[in-house]
């Protein structure tokens, strides 16, 4: 890694972390406040809807089994749509960067003329997108213990499960981001790349949701990212979901390392 | 040694013309122009010799070094200005000669603060806020802030005030004369003149000529004009084959004499001359002269 491009990317990348941070964090505190305290009236209110049920079990990664418990609704902080989206979001801004952004602003000649192999440029501008995505959680996290802080003792959840909660989502935005700067590798505009991750990223979502009640979907579900995501298990059962882990770890180091021989080997230059 | 060594090098991009069968050689501490219309191949040339594009065929070497393998080893003693520079629009010039000091591994403060003097720039300012002569003035510091071996200059003066061109154009020749190699593509053929030992000049992706100045004008031929004392006997007259006729108009010939100026004079004696003029070939005329008979050829 090149100190150097570390301090660009880190310059590059600290505002919108910061945004992300903040927003993420507030959005915890608020979910991991208002979803235990709220408990009762929102469970009596989605037990009288099934598509609600169906939405938080595709959610949560497991089968509710019509028991909505104080575990599911710390689970649901970790998984709400806004929290997932932030996640997602900063991921795909981060991890296509280079080479697609710096090829779109014109800027890739004046980068790949300093002294540095690709694969040294490629590996900085991981760590930095990777670092910066683990400044976001870390956000995150203190947004959700916070929150927590504020519900009564016997109530708040257990801080060694949210951090394996939190470990989870930390390999998703990983595996996000992987995938993210694969497609970047492959391309010249960042716009196009940003729109083929955010479509993918959908593409899981919806996969997952339609899993629950559709056979076809179900018979595919394991394609989607968010199958291998599953907080409840942890914030129910304090378990480590060592397989999920594994995949979207594998899913991520397989995309990095494909990324990586993309852009040691193509053609770079401003367009 | 020879700084750059290009030798049958090709790159194509599918349909789309490249460079085709690039042979160069420049050698170490000399001032050597890449000329060239646009889209002739100058700009695919130097990102196939600084390792962003890989030939199709042939090789490049720079410093010695094979350009695609060992772009890492080259680029610590290359110092580049691309043609159409872009910089982050959240840098300044201090910021960039901070980053591009650690990313090299050596403080750039110094010898960058003393060429802003020189150029006249704020380094406080940011590139978004710059004009494009500020940009291109940031684009050469950087370039020359760590005291490259080899200076690669894609129009570098492109932008800049002439009082600035001529600064820059004496910084090359210094560095030029303190055994430093200056390469640089410029559509400038008068600046290239009066700065450059040698040039090449490329067009449709293919080296036309290349030499010292010196040598293409003795290939190019001096420029002749003649006019004749009758347009009528003008018409009637045949030239000989050392003199080649660009332009008939009237009474007058331009062409350039690819021979001997005796033989010409005898060929001369007799035939009712008004007027004569025999000149050198700037390097204008000799860079029309190439295109000229290039496309005439094709």
């Amino acid at each position: 890694m090149n100190r150097g491009l570390l301090q660009k990317a880190f310059r590059e990348l600290w505002p919108a972390t910061a945004l992300f941070g903040i927003v993420i964090g507030l959005v915890e505190g608020v979910l991991a406040y208002v979803l235990p305290t709220f408990q009762e009236q929102l469970a009596a209110g989605w037990a009288q809807l099934r598509f609600a049920q169906t939405l938080i079990r595709a959610m949560v990664g497991t089968d509710t089994a019509g028991a909505l418990g104080r575990e599911m609704f710390f689970a649901i902080a970790w998984v709400h749509p806004v929290v997932v989206a932030l996640t997602w979001a900063h991921a795909i801004v981060g991890a296509t960067r280079v080479p697609a952004g710096e090829v779109d602003r014109g800027t890739m000649d004046v980068l790949l003329a300093l002294p540095v192999s690709r694969w040294e440029l490629f590996l900085s501008e991981t760590a930095a997108w990777a670092g910066s995505g683990l400044a976001v959680l870390a956000f995150a996290w203190a947004g959700n213990l916070a929150g927590g802080l504020a519900l009564p003792a016997g109530v708040r959840p257990d801080p060694s499960r949210v951090a394996i909660a939190l470990v989870n989502l930390l390999f998703l935005y990983l595996a996000v981001g992987g995938i993210a700067s694969l497609i970047s590798c492959l391309s010249d505009r960042r716009g196009k790349a940003m729109a083929a991750v955010f479509v993918l990223v959908l593409a899981s979502f919806l996969l997952n949701y339609l899993a629950q009640f559709w056979e076809p979907a179900r018979r595919i579900r394991h394609l989607s990212l968010l199958t291998y995501h599953r907080p409840l298990l942890a914030l129910r059962d304090g378990v480590w979901p060592i397989l999920d882990l594994a995949v979207l770890g594998s899913l991520a180091a397989a995309s990095w390392i494909a990324g990586g021989i993309v852009f040691a080997r193509r053609d770079l230059s401003t367009v | 040694m020879s700084a750059i060594v290009l030798s049958s090098l090709s790159r194509s991009y599918g349909a789309r013309r490249g460079i085709e069968d690039v042979d160069l050689e420049v050698p170490e501490g000399s001032l050597f122009g890449f000329l060239g219309p646009n889209g002739a191949g100058k700009t695919t040339t130097i990102r196939v010799m600084l390792g962003f594009l890989r030939p199709s065929r042939g090789s490049a070497r720079l410093l010695g070094l094979d350009a695609w393998r060992e772009t890492r080893r080259i680029k610590a003693e290359v110092g580049y200005l691309p043609g159409d520079l872009r910089l982050y629009p959240w840098l300044n010039g201090r910021d960039a000669l901070r980053i591009f000091g650690a990313v090299r591994g050596r403080d750039l403060g110094p010898r960058g603060a003393e060429l802003a003097e020189a150029l006249d720039l704020d380094l406080g300012v940011k590139t978004r806020s710059m004009s494009r002569g500020m940009r291109q003035k940031l684009g050469i510091i950087l370039a020359l802030a760590h005291d490259p071996r080899l200076l690669i200059l894609d129009e570098p003066t492109s932008g800049l005030d002439p009082l600035v061109q001529e600064q820059l154009r004496d910084r090359l020749r210094r560095l030029a004369s303190s055994g430093r190699t200056v390469f640089f593509s410029s559509h400038a053929l008068g600046e290239v003149e009066s700065l450059c030992d040698r040039v090449a000049m490329v067009r449709a992706g293919r080296i036309v000529a290349a030499g010292t100045l010196e040598e293409l004008r003795r290939r190019t031929g001096s420029e002749v004009t003649i006019r004749w004392r009758e347009p009528g006997l003008a018409s009637g007259l045949e030239p000989p084959p050392f003199l080649r006729i660009e332009r008939r108009d009237g009474a007058t010939w331009r062409g350039s004499l690819e021979g001997p100026v005796e033989s010409f004079i005898a060929w001369l004696s007799g035939r009712p001359v008004a007027d004569l003029t025999i000149t050198r070939p700037d390097l204008e005329a000799v860079f029309r002269r190439y295109y000229e008979g290039e496309r005439a050829g094709a």
